[in-house]
């Protein structure tokens, strides 16, 4: 009798979302909790040993900020990028970059005190990073080159050119022969807060949200931003300058990323080694998109992807539960989300049938 | 009457008191840096974590797929905040991370294969893995008939260095016009990709391949080719059935068990081990039937005079590419210029970068 | 470059770009119809872990091959399901489906690690293995590298000459319109997910069957990621995507030939060679006027019609 139709939702659904959210967040736990069950564990066990991992102390918390510092960095980056509709797959190498040009500053002169050499390390990581970001956008505008492919390239290409320099002239003497630069001067690391073991580099984080979403809320340039990403021929057509646009959000982008991996170069390695690459670049995509590009979304959405790593990481630890378990959990409740997306942005109606 | 009552619920109390100490559950923790499953570098320590777990009281755990830097600080002090009583770290990364928990907890006792650092409560132990090295550089000398042999090599740091000089050696030994080339595929585990690097050795004109790797991709090229082939880890010959000639393995059962029942004696004390053929840590696997009769005898015997002391591998007068001497004649070298090799010896086709 | 030296490096090209060719050309199988996958690598993954289990289990080549490919049907199918159905972003299901694929497979494939079940091996083709130069480089391979020559041209002239292939196309070009003509775009859609799903399976089949005769974590190594950025390489040409699997198989090829012949070029810049001349490549034939064949309603969910 009645035709069962989909149609868009012109209203959002605020508190209503969130439900729609935690209900495919607990779909897919429940998922895992069956996988739990059929190799013979608990799982209530299971899922409370996740929960404990990541929320259950002090420790863990600090935990997760620590772990969510490089991943909101890579994903402000991003998601610039992505509100012009620009696909950067590049954060990874624009860490990368980052890192190399904080080390460098750090290597080369290991006297500075710390009032300068911090911020040095930034400009240099903010412009290697940059550089990484803006190479795809200008052979984008000039060349046409599709940024999927080049950004993605670059990140190989980042990943060896460290390779290189960690190898090569950066090795240190004291290393053995091993890949690492030396070890950075306490000038050029960033301490930790207090007697936790959380460093400084949240204070980058928390002021670059800020600013970015000073930029986008309330300066033209990031209002130009957004309206190009919604519809660029509209853009043109009003004209934004679109390619100015184009490069800004990528040096941006870049820039961010670079700061990441400057982050994880001088508060957690206190050195540059290959192994600074553990894919924040890949994982600030799926949580800049899961935030909607908005920087304190991101922020809350770093903090919990981080809680489900560590989480993962403790029930691995109790039940002996292989490390591809965590990566299925992941995946999981990606999918859900965005099945579970559906429902918040359509409704079923019903229509007569004519 | 009350004193004895007395006196049985003491005794009693006192027996229950030392049972629960005697008793006390030893908690140990691995973590490893690639998964158990990789059938190599970490499957080879987890044998000997599957030995710890046998025994009687001790709760066993272990991680794997750990990223060196921040993940392995965070895993360290999960477990030492846990009461672990011993960590082990197997890979050279998670040396810093190491050392940082175990300055925090001076209860727990930290061990670190393949580093250089150590302190109060934590040790570092590596194998002479080049000793075996040598061994099946002697067999692959013996084998070879265009006198190229070719070498698979993950990364240029000391240990993959050290190893193909010793391999070498071992080849020049028995057949001194030989040479061994190698390839860098920058990569522990991605058995393509190696294959594709033993392939591009024999195709040019290597006819026994060794390996620095973890996959046996570079066994598969060999067996196909219908040439021979040095397995590593564990015994590959599984893969290659026809091309597996012999392969330097680990065994970290006998070693881990010695520092398990340090740790619950309370003997243990920290240092750097460099354990070998003689202790058992590394060894050859058993040969495979192409090997003839009388390679096989020389083989052992070196083997038995390595064990013994009577024989010591990188003995003097050595060569490096460029043919200046870097071990004197008759000296052999102090155990720090081992660990930081970063030289190829004279007879190595390649770069160390 | 001697041919003693040329035509090893040349069928060592064929080889190692097979797998890569059949992932890549599933992947613009996908994407013609409107539907971009970033979910290659997870597609692959377990592709290669269902070939080979399958061989191991019924000892047949063959129906590993196959299961390979059915696996990435329905892995492939789980990004139809989010995409088409509940209408998800498709870039980022492309990611989670990598970050699920590799993870199941790395999961459910542990117990085989260390195991080894029968493969494919090289046959020559009766008289064309025979021809000098051609012979050696193209025709000494494995069965699975011959079927590998057909497909682009089977995919080619279905995209071109078929009337599916250019319905399918207008699905990937502009769906409303197809749809105002009577083409049931969603449907097509499906059909290029599923069966883009198939060969990007019988890549990963490839590695564990024919490239390698084993199973082990991570052994898709990345291929999958270096199948999406192919596609645009080969903008979204079937037959260009054999040039661009080829190019990228070769170099690394290449690179490994050139280390083992002792050049003192440090192996980081020789291991940039792939990456630097697809990209440069890319960039030259983008500025030349070949970008303008992106499927123009790549990436975008057909709404539902008010």
């Amino acid at each position: 009798m009645f035709d069962l139709t989909i149609r868009k939702r012109q209203e959002t659904l605020g508190w209503t979302t969130v439900l729609i959210y935690s209900g495919a967040v607990v779909l897919s736990l429940l998922f895992s909790a069956a996988m739990l069950l059929f190799q013979g564990n608990s799982p209530v066990e299971g899922l409370s040993l996740l929960l404990e991992g990541a929320f259950g102390s002090t420790y863990a918390i600090e935990d997760c900020l620590i772990k969510a510092i490089p991943i909101y960095l890579c994903s402000l980056g991003v998601a610039i990028a992505f509100r012009l509709q620009i696909w950067n797959i590049g954060a990874e190498g624009q860490f990368a970059l980052g890192a190399i040009g904080a080390t460098w500053v750090a290597i080369s002169f290991p006297g500075l005190p710390s009032w300068v050499m911090i911020p040095s390390m930034m400009v240099s990581a903010f412009i290697f990073g940059g550089l990484w970001g803006v190479i795809p956008a200008i052979l984008k505008l000039k060349m046409k080159a599709n940024e999927i492919i080049v950004t993605l390239m670059l990140n190989y290409i980042a990943i060896l050119i460290l390779d290189y320099l960690v190898y090569g002239p950066w090795k240190s003497p004291d290393s053995f022969g091993f890949p690492m630069t030396q070890e950075f001067s306490a000038g050029a690391i960033i301490g930790k807060i207090g007697e936790s073991n959380l460093n400084w580099g949240i204070l980058i984080c928390l002021l670059s949200g800020l600013v970015i979403y000073v930029f986008f809320r309330y300066t033209l340039m990031g209002y130009e931003l957004k309206a190009s990403g919604e519809n660029v021929r509209a853009a043109r057509y009003a004209r934004f300058p679109y390619e100015r646009l184009v490069i800004i959000s990528m040096l941006l982008s870049g820039a961010f990323a670079g700061w990441a991996g400057f982050v994880e170069a001088s508060a957690t390695l206190n050195r540059l080694q290959p192994t600074i690459m553990v894919g924040y670049g890949y994982t600030a995509i799926v949580v800049a998109w899961l935030a909607r590009l908005n920087p304190l979304y991101i922020g809350i959405s770093s903090f919990l992807l981080a809680g489900l790593r560590v989480g993962a990481e403790n029930l691995q630890l109790e039940l002996q539960v292989p490390a591809a378990f965590g990566e299925i959990m992941e995946g999981m409740i990606l999918l859900t989300i965005l099945a579970g997306t559906f429902f918040v942005n359509y409704r079923f109606s019903r229509r007569p049938r004519p | 009457m009350r004193k004895v009552l007395v006196l049985l619920v003491l005794s009693l109390l006192i027996a229950g008191v030392s049972v629960q100490a005697a008793e006390k559950k030893m908690k140990v923790g691995f973590v490893y840096v690639s998964p158990v499953g990789d059938a190599g570098w970490s499957y080879a320590h987890d044998v000997a974590r599957q030995a710890i777990e046998a025994l009687p009281n001790v709760e066993v755990k272990y991680l794997e797929a750990v990223n060196e830097g921040a993940d392995s600080e965070r895993v360290f002090l999960n477990m030492a905040r846990k009461k672990y009583d011993l960590v082990f770290g197997t890979s050279f990364g998670y040396m810093d991370p190491m050392l940082k928990t175990a300055k925090k907890f001076p209860n727990t006792v930290f061990m670190h294969c393949s580093g250089y650092k150590s302190s109060e409560n934590m040790g570092n132990y590596f194998g002479r893995m080049y000793q075996a090295r040598y061994l099946s550089g002697m067999v692959a000398g013996s084998m070879t008939k265009s006198n190229v042999l070719g070498y698979v090599a993950a990364f240029p740091i000391p240990e993959v260095i050290r190893g193909i000089n010793a391999f070498t050696l071992g080849v020049q030994a028995v057949n001194p016009d030989a040479e061994v080339r190698v390839v860098w595929t920058k990569t522990w585990y991605d058995p393509a990709k190696e294959k594709e690097g033993a392939k591009s050795l024999l195709d040019v004109g290597a006819d026994v391949i060794a390996q620095h790797q973890d996959s046996p991709g570079p066994q598969e090229a060999a067996q196909e080719r219908g040439v021979y082939s040095i397995g590593y880890n564990t015994d590959m010959s599984q893969f290659a059935p026809k091309a597996h000639l012999v392969a330097p393995v680990w065994n970290w059962t006998p070693y881990y068990m010695e520092v398990f029942n340090s740790v619950k004696d309370g003997t243990w004390k920290t240092g750097s081990t460099w354990n070998g053929l003689a202790e058992g840590v590394v060894d050859l696997s058993p040969m495979g039937d192409m090997v003839p009769a009388d390679v096989k005898t020389t083989v052992l015997a070196r083997r038995d005079e390595i064990k013994k002391g009577d024989y010591v591998v990188f003995t003097g007068p050595v060569k490096d590419q460029a043919g200046t001497v870097r071990i004197a004649d008759g000296t052999v070298p102090a155990d720090g210029e081992l660990l930081g090799m970063d030289w190829f010896v004279k007879g190595v086709i390649g770069t160390t970068e | 470059m001697t041919p003693d030296i040329l035509i090893p490096l040349l069928a060592a090209t064929v080889q190692s770009g097979t797998p890569i060719l059949f992932a890549t050309l599933g992947a613009i199988f996908c994407e013609k119809s409107g539907v971009l996958n970033l979910g290659v690598e997870g597609i692959m993954a377990v592709g290669a872990l269902a070939a080979f289990s399958v061989s191991f289990a019924t000892g047949s080549i063959w129906l590993g091959f196959l299961a390979g490919g059915l696996a990435g049907v329905l892995t492939g199918g789980i990004h139809g399901l989010v995409c088409l159905g509940f209408l998800g972003n498709q870039v980022v299901s492309g990611l989670a489906l990598t970050i699920l694929g590799v993870g199941v497979a790395n999961y459910l494939g542990t117990p085989l690690i260390g195991l080894t079940a029968p493969g494919f091996v090289p046959v020559d083709v009766p008289l064309l293995s025979k021809l000098p130069f051609v012979g050696p480089v193209f025709f000494q391979h494995d069965p699975l590298v011959y079927i590998s020559y057909l497909v682009p041209i089977g995919m080619w002239f279905f995209f071109r000459n078929t009337r599916a292939g250019l319905r399918l196309r207008s699905a990937g070009e502009n769906p409303d319109a197809a749809l105002a003509a009577g083409i049931n775009s969603s449907n097509y859609r499906w059909i290029g997910v599923l069966c883009g799903g198939f060969f990007m399976g019988l890549g990963g089949a490839y590695l564990s069957l024919a490239y390698t005769h084993m199973w082990a974590n991570h052994l898709t190594a990345g291929r999958g990621w270096i199948a999406v950025a192919l596609v645009i390489f080969a903008f979204w040409n079937p037959l260009r995507a054999v040039a661009g699997a080829y190019l990228f198989g070769g170099v690394m090829a290449f690179q490994f030939r050139l280390q083992a012949s002792g050049t003192h070029i440090p192996s980081s810049f020789l291991l940039m060679l792939p990456y630097v001349l697809t990209v440069s490549v890319l960039v030259f034939s983008s500025w030349k006027g070949g970008s303008s064949a992106t499927p123009q309603a790549l990436g975008v969910n057909i709404e539902p019609a008010d």
